[in-house]
């Protein structure tokens, strides 16, 4: 007759010799991290396994005995190898000191000792051979001991499995499918000494611990194969984020909910000049203006620390129930930037007051050389040309300006209007149409880039019949404007210095009109693209994003 | 046997149909590659050598010789794939086979280690220790990883003599107490007869292929008996055992040990003596050693004919 007991050799068998696979596997990747841990362990499922196969298969108490004193060695190796496992395949291998896993290997050492030195009796109270299910069974009853590491084996089990249940909710396939396989090939077993343990199970002395292990070894085959286990591992993880964390050019306080400063980057104590010891203090102590960040995630804050200006961005931290815990504070060094700025700041009034003033100058005196002379007119019209680019850098200075502030925004009807109502009064042989506007509002830096498109199209137009066209159509998000011309159209090598977005000694643009365009549409999040018309001028395309009022 | 054809052959482009002749001989040339280069023919050699030892015992049929030859099968794979850069200069051919199918082989070789002691188990706690021999003789044999450059230890594979004796030892242990303990038999003098005829024809089949090695061997530092005492030498100490391993399977037969038919082992003693006469005079080694590996096939032919 066929009962569970007869069938339990063929299925333990089985549950070896895919254990022997899969240690045999984990064997060849033992450098990797977790690879020696895991090999121990499943070195001391097949050891458990193979005992209890031997164990039925004995026909005396002694011999029986013999088995179950002996199994204690792979017994005890499997939860020291599983905690070992976990921490050095997720990355915590300081903890893999011999120091430390000598005092983990304490317990089972004992136990080893208790179970093969004769002192089995502080494991099991009493032995006695039953007959049940056609098989010859070993009971054995539980003494102090076996409560002893019972408890610690799962102990061992519940701390191996806090850093791999991290791991399920990894970013990457892999990691969650490694560490489920990993929880289940783990859990499998734990539940059935557990059902041993609280007397669940109707075989009478039968620990199926052993025979869980043939859902470990599929388990783990399944992480080693499928899912790259000790191939791809996420041990790095752990370290990578501290090594951002402390390597990062921005200063980084970490603020707990008291706003005390609780970690810090290298970058951080050298800006405020003070070492780790500060962690604890009250964050006002060392950021001035800091109740000035007083959002939840909050952006250009800037603060004076020495003599250097930073910008502060503040991060907010919640917890998995979106409560508070506190914020980062990462203060990003704008000292080039602010210099930048008030370079800016003088070439926009050189520019505004000096260059026009002294065109004017120039324009008054070569007046006064008379009608009839031409160079006078030369001079007059070279003046104006140098008025005119002062103009555009100026206008490029304010685009710089606008970009830099918060983002205003405008009706594009209005600029649409107001530009072209602009070129048609100073260029009225221009045939300037304007076939629909969308009723969208955009980034209002596009008023320069518009004016320029149409100034340009107009002005420089040569054809008999000097035509402009102007229209838009609204997208999703986004709108799109077209200036197209019949003019001479826009040369090839500057298209492409444009697109290249730099300029060099022998390949540059005829002036700054286009860069205007380029910038200013750069600055309001758009693309801008250059294409020939038919028969004849160029075809101006700008999309740009919506904006609300 | 490797050096004529290449390993990797070109398969016959166009319709199979068309080019049936060319197909089946590419196919064949490849199904050769595969059982030469992956060790599957020393598997089943291995298998056949438990075979004999059974029959000569006698023991009766046992899983021993599978047990036997997947065991073989994946230690000589395991060996293989982590010896192909050091074996490239000795037999290229095997050495391009292993690294290019490394991980596949070394697959196949778990599976079949975990086939074994599968199968063992059924034999019980003995036979699972015999089982489990090769394999710990192997790492102890060829593995780097024992700290022997501190605690000066040098890895058995480098000390002369030692490394044919372990592998001798291993082999002899497994062929001939495995079906023992499959069989539940104690050991008798037949046993130890047949034990010393193993040692010592294993001992010899493994100095054969070091001839073909000395120049790896001495460039890598391992000393073997052709490269400490060179090829006519190592003839005359191969000769040695024969006659030692025939004066012993005859004393034996003679004092009633092992049973009449047992006399057929001294045709493979022959065949080996055949096989040692070419050495050194031309012969092509790989031929050699293959050849001597298949002593076991021919004797056990024999043995089967006259039983």
């Amino acid at each position: 007759m066929v009962t569970v007991v007869s069938l339990l050799t063929p299925l333990l068998v089985v549950t070896v010799g895919v254990g022997v696979v899969a240690a045999l596997l984990a064997w060849r990747e033992r450098d990797e991290p977790g690879g020696k841990p895991l090999v121990a362990m499943l070195g001391g499922q097949i050891w458990w396994t193979v005992t209890l196969i031997f164990k039925i298969q004995a026909e005396t108490l002694g011999g029986k005995l013999f088995w179950t004193n002996v199994s204690w060695v792979g017994v005890v190796l499997i939860p020291v190898a599983w905690l070992l496992f976990a921490l050095e395949y997720t990355g915590r291998d300081e903890y893999l000191r011999w120091r430390y896993v000598a005092a983990l290997m304490v317990v089972p050492c004992v136990t080893i000792v208790i179970a093969l030195g004769g002192y089995s009796d502080l494991i099991y109270v009493e032995n006695h051979i039953v007959t049940a299910y056609g098989a010859v069974l070993l009971v054995r009853d539980p003494g102090p001991w076996f409560w002893v590491i019972a408890g610690y084996t799962y102990l061992m089990g519940f701390l191996g499995s806090i850093p791999l249940f991290e791991l399920i909710r990894s970013d990457a396939l892999p990691f969650r499918g490694q560490s489920a396989a990993l929880l289940v090939g783990t859990l499998a077993p734990l539940v059935g000494n557990a059902l041993y343990v609280a007397g669940a199970v109707p075989v009478p002395g039968l620990d199926p611990t052993p025979i869980a292990f043939a859902v470990s070894g599929v388990a783990y085959l399944g992480a080693l194969t499928r899912f790259q286990l000790l191939g791809t591992s996420p041990s790095p993880n752990w370290r990578a984020r501290r090594l951002v964390f402390e390597r990062m050019q921005e200063g980084a306080l970490v603020v707990d909910r008291h706003d005390s400063v609780v970690d810090m980057n290298e970058r951080a104590g050298e800006m405020f000049g003070v070492s780790r010891d500060v962690l604890g203090d009250p964050v006002r102590s060392l950021v001035p203006g800091y109740d000035r960040l007083d959002g939840a995630d909050q952006e250009g804050v800037t603060v004076e620390i020495g003599e250097t200006t930073y910008d502060v961005t503040s991060s907010e931290i919640r917890d998995f129930h979106d409560r508070h815990l506190g914020r980062v504070l990462t203060f990003h060094d704008i000292d080039e930037y602010v210099r930048q700025q008030q370079r800016l700041e003088v070439l926009n009034r050189v520019f505004r007051h000096n260059i026009r003033t002294e065109t004017n100058i120039i324009d008054g005196y070569a007046g006064l050389l008379g009608d009839g002379s031409g160079e006078a007119q030369k001079v007059r019209e070279s003046a104006m040309r140098i008025a005119e680019t002062g103009e555009k850098a100026r206008r490029i200075i304010e685009v710089f300006e606008r970009g830099r502030g918060a983002t205003e925004s405008a009706a594009l009807t209005d600029i649409v209007s107001k530009r072209t109502a602009s070129a048609r009064s100073e260029h009225p042989d221009v045939d300037i149409e304007v076939e629909s506007v969308a009723d969208v509002r955009v980034s209002g830096v596009l008023e320069h880039v518009v004016g320029n498109l149409i100034e340009n199209a107009a002005e420089h137009n040569d054809a008999p019949d000097p035509r402009v066209e102007v229209r838009t159509e609204a997208g999703e998000g986004d709108v799109e404007i077209v200036v197209a011309d019949n003019g001479p159209g826009i040369d090839a090598n500057e298209r492409a210095v444009l697109e290249r977005g730099s300029e060099r000694p022998l390949d540059h643009a005829s002036g700054l009109g286009l860069w205007l365009v380029t910038w200013g549409v750069d600055i309001a999040g758009g693309d801008v693209s250059f294409t020939d018309n038919h028969p004849r001028g160029s075809v101006v395309t700008v999309t740009v994003p919506t904006l609300s009022e | 046997m490797s050096h004529e054809t290449p390993a990797v052959t070109e398969r016959p482009s166009g319709t199979w149909y068309r080019n049936l002749g060319a197909t089946l001989l590419w196919n064949a040339r490849r199904a050769r590659d595969v059982l030469v280069y992956s060790s599957a023919y020393l598997a089943i050699i291995a298998a056949a050598q438990v075979v004999l030892a059974t029959s000569v015992l006698p023991l009766g049929t046992t899983l021993a010789p599978a047990v036997v030859g997947l065991v073989t099968f994946a230690v000589y794979v395991t060996d293989r794939v982590a010896d192909a850069e050091t074996d490239a200069a000795a037999v290229p051919d095997q050495a391009a086979f292993a690294s290019k199918h490394g991980d596949i082989l070394y697959v196949a070789a778990c599976l079949a280690y975990g086939l074994a002691v599968s199968l063992a188990l059924l034999g019980g706690p003995m036979a699972l220790a015999i089982t489990l021999l090769p394999g710990a003789f192997w790492v102890v044999y060829a593995a780097d990883w024992l700290p022997g450059g501190e605690l000066g230890i040098r890895r058995l594979k480098d000390v002369f003599l030692l490394n044919s004796t372990v592998v001798a030892l291993a082999w002899a242990v497994t062929l001939v107490f495995l079906p023992l303990a499959f069989a539940a038999r104690t050991v008798t003098p037949g046993v130890a007869v047949v034990f010393c005829y193993f040692f010592l024809r294993v001992f010899s089949n493994t100095e054969l292929p070091n001839i073909r090695d000395m120049a790896a061997d001495r460039e890598i530092g391992v000393r073997t008996i052709p490269t400490v005492v060179g090829v006519h030498r190592t003839r005359q100490v191969l000769y040695a055992l024969d006659l030692l391993t025939a004066a012993l399977v005859a004393s034996a037969v003679v004092a009633g040990y092992l049973p009449v038919a047992s006399l057929a082992l001294l045709v493979g003693v022959v065949y080996s003596t055949v096989v040692v006469s070419r050495v050194g005079r031309g012969a092509d080694v790989d031929r050699l050693t293959t050849a001597a590996e298949c002593e076991f096939l021919v004797t056990l032919v024999v043995l089967l004919v006259i039983v």
